[in-house]
């Protein structure tokens, strides 16, 4: 695909650089939070404890999936439709190992099983500049026959015995789950600002060939920005598996969209380059409210799918004008 | 040969003689794939993800990305369904109206305001499945007209359908307007380097609007034609079209990076995917069979479409060299 497929002109680019219009961004993304905020406050019933913990648990989820796509996002690959399926992968491994070998051992191999399946997505990307949506479409359509293949798409339970293992309940009165993604957000962020990585992964996606260039090992990065992106997809995986005590293929099969659309309106560019996991939190957060809130007001399910498409469209139009102004 | 395995422009061709040839090697003695079965069900797949794959093939013709035909392709249907009832006819009128409405805004969204068009069908394809789910409201819906849905599945001259003819037949109007055309060309001008088609004079807003408007029409259409041929419609059941659909036109030969393609090289990707499909099929095996087969194809493919493909292959021979 061309540069223009996703990106405005350059020389909006530039402008969003200058401190100015970056403020103007901050406060659209501000007001967007104070007028969803607002919102949900005035809705009866949204400040009830049962609400907010279904909320924060359900958020996570996606939430997770969210984060590990903003690393993919700011990398300059777009986005991959392979997250939710890496998630079901590490959901299934975590809950096999769970059953023969304890908690320990299946956390590890659950978060090994999701970096390894992202990691060689990232190896076709960086090394060879593979397009990252084929490479994702196939990594994913390669899952679900390999899974199938293995599985029989069964559903994994968690044993009697391994049920006492599991996490669950409530942290500082928080669910686990949130503390979770509170976590992964975290993480991320810190390695973002922090680390030689987080900073090369900014430039190469800004310049893939400026970055080259100028000597910067795109390829580790690259194969490192996927790999974050599996840890947390299989930690999004694993919080599945704790909550439902099983785990199967069909997990977290439309989750890819729901973190695509969390990032963008978040307002982490898509043509990638900018960005943070904040922003993305500020995504999962406003989408999270915007569904409670319809659901309080009534609203069924269907109407929120509708209204997430427009939200999206919205942002997108949105964003991009307050960039150029 | 390897070259013309790489070369865009042969690539469909090697693709499906590869694909024919593995399924009767496969298939020796055993009499599964050669026959007029095997080439009925090829043309159903074919007319399933034809026009959605035709759709989003041109809009990659043109260095853009139209992710929402998927959406489209379910809503088509959904709107056929709840509208056709009546008349088939006006239900397949309310479809192609809803797509045409939809790809108009896409794109005037994207030539206004200079976006990305990933972003912008990114948010077309949820509102387009979210307005499927609100108009059945999650059910699956059916359609009454059963000798309709029979009609349009009752294979003629053995090996076609209504359906299949009515797909094939978009395709031969698309090689023909593509080949003798002004406007093929200046598809090619505006995805190989839009600034030089812009200053040569070529339509650049008016092929973007337009590409989108169509892909969008089109894919609603296949999806309409499926539902009715299936006599029911749901908002969940035919969103799985895109990944077949971007699977075909690479395989066809569509670069992703725009400019390179031919709705030809498109209708025999589309074929390829779909005698591999019902091959897999007449031989029994089990369905993930296909998911592997596909996915390794479109591995295959990203891998030989990537740019730094000859690089990498030119550091290992000089690092083996030196070893």
């Amino acid at each position: 695909m061309r540069k223009e497929a996703f990106a405005a002109p350059v020389a909006d680019e530039a402008a969003t650089r200058t401190g100015r219009v970056s403020s103007r961004l901050t406060i659209a993304r501000g007001g967007l939070l104070v007028v969803v905020g607002a919102f949900a406050l005035l809705t009866p019933g949204f400040l009830s404890v049962p609400s907010l913990t279904t909320l924060l648990t359900t958020a996570s989820f996606v939430g997770c999936l969210a984060m590990a796509m903003t690393f993919i996002t700011i990398s300059g690959n777009i986005m991959s439709f392979a997250l939710g399926g890496t998630a079901a992968v590490a959901a299934v491994v975590f809950v096999h190992v769970l059953n023969a070998f304890g908690y320990a051992p299946a956390v590890i191999a659950a978060l090994v099983a999701g970096a390894l399946v992202t990691a060689a997505q990232g190896a076709l990307v960086g090394a060879l500049r593979a397009n990252p949506i084929i490479v994702s479409i196939a990594a994913n359509v390669l899952i679900y026959g390999v899974a199938e293949w293995l599985t029989n798409n069964e559903t994994a339970h968690i044993s009697e015995e391994a049920l006492g293992l599991l996490i669950k309940g409530k942290l500082f009165g928080l669910p686990v789950e949130f503390c979770a993604f509170v976590l992964v957000t975290i993480i991320g962020q810190l390695v973002l600002t922090f680390t030689v990585f987080g900073r090369n992964l900014f430039y190469i996606g800004s310049g893939f060939r400026a970055a080259e260039a100028v000597g910067l090992p795109t390829v580790r990065t690259t194969i490192g920005a996927y790999c974050w992106a599996g840890l947390f997809s299989a930690v999004a995986g694993i919080l599945l598996a704790s909550r439902f005590n099983q785990a199967n293929m069909e997990f977290a099969l439309r989750y890819d969209y729901d973190a695509i659309a969390a990032v963008l309106v978040g307002g982490t560019a898509i043509q990638g380059g900018s960005g943070s996991m904040m922003r993305t939190f500020v995504g999962v957060a406003a989408i999270s409210i915007i569904q409670v809130v319809l659901l309080l007001h009534g609203l069924r399910e269907e109407w929120r799918l509708l209204i997430m498409g427009l939200v999206v469209l919205a942002v997108v139009i949105l964003y991009s004008s307050r960039q150029r102004g | 040969m390897a070259r013309h395995l790489i070369d865009p422009a042969y690539r469909p061709f090697v693709f499906f003689v590869a694909v024919i040839l593995g399924l009767v090697l496969v298939d020796i003695g055993e009499g599964n794939i050669l026959t007029s079965a095997t080439a009925f069900s090829s043309l159903q797949y074919f007319s399933t993800f034809g026009l959605v794959a035709l759709g989003l093939g041109l809009t990659m013709l043109i260095g853009e990305f139209d992710l929402s035909v998927g959406g489209l392709f379910g809503l088509g249907g959904c709107v056929a369904v709840l509208t056709g009832n009546e008349n088939a006819w006006v239900g397949i009128a309310c479809a192609l109206a809803t797509g045409l409405g939809f790809g108009l805004i896409q794109g005037l969204i994207i030539t206004g305001f200079r976006l990305g068009s990933v972003a912008v069908t990114l948010g077309g394809l949820l509102t387009a499945n979210g307005l499927a789910y609100v108009l059945t409201l999650n059910k699956t819906i059916t359609f009454d007209d059963i000798d309709l849905a029979l009609a349009l599945n009752e294979p003629i001259a053995t090996v076609f359908s209504i359906r299949s003819i009515v797909a094939l037949a978009f395709f031969a109007i698309a090689i023909v307007i593509f080949s003798t055309m002004r406007v093929g060309r200046d598809l090619i001008a505006t995805g190989s380097d839009r600034r030089a088609a812009m200053v040569s004079g070529v339509g650049v807003d008016k092929i973007l609007i337009a590409s989108f408007a169509l892909s969008a029409s089109i894919s609603a259409l296949g999806g309409a034609l499926l539902s009715y041929g299936l006599a029911s419609a749901s908002p969940a059941g035919l969103a799985d079209v895109l990944v077949p659909a971007i699977a075909a036109a690479i395989l066809g030969g569509v670069s992703l990076a725009g400019g390179v393609g031919t709705p030809f090289g498109l209708a025999v990707g589309v074929l390829t995917l779909s005698v591999l499909r019902s091959g897999l099929n007449a031989l029994g095996v089990p369905p993930f069979v296909n998911s592997i087969a596909s996915g390794t194809i479109l591995f295959a493919v990203a891998i030989i479409d990537a740019p730094y493909l000859a690089r990498q292959l030119r550091s290992l021979g000089s690092r083996l060299r030196g070893a």
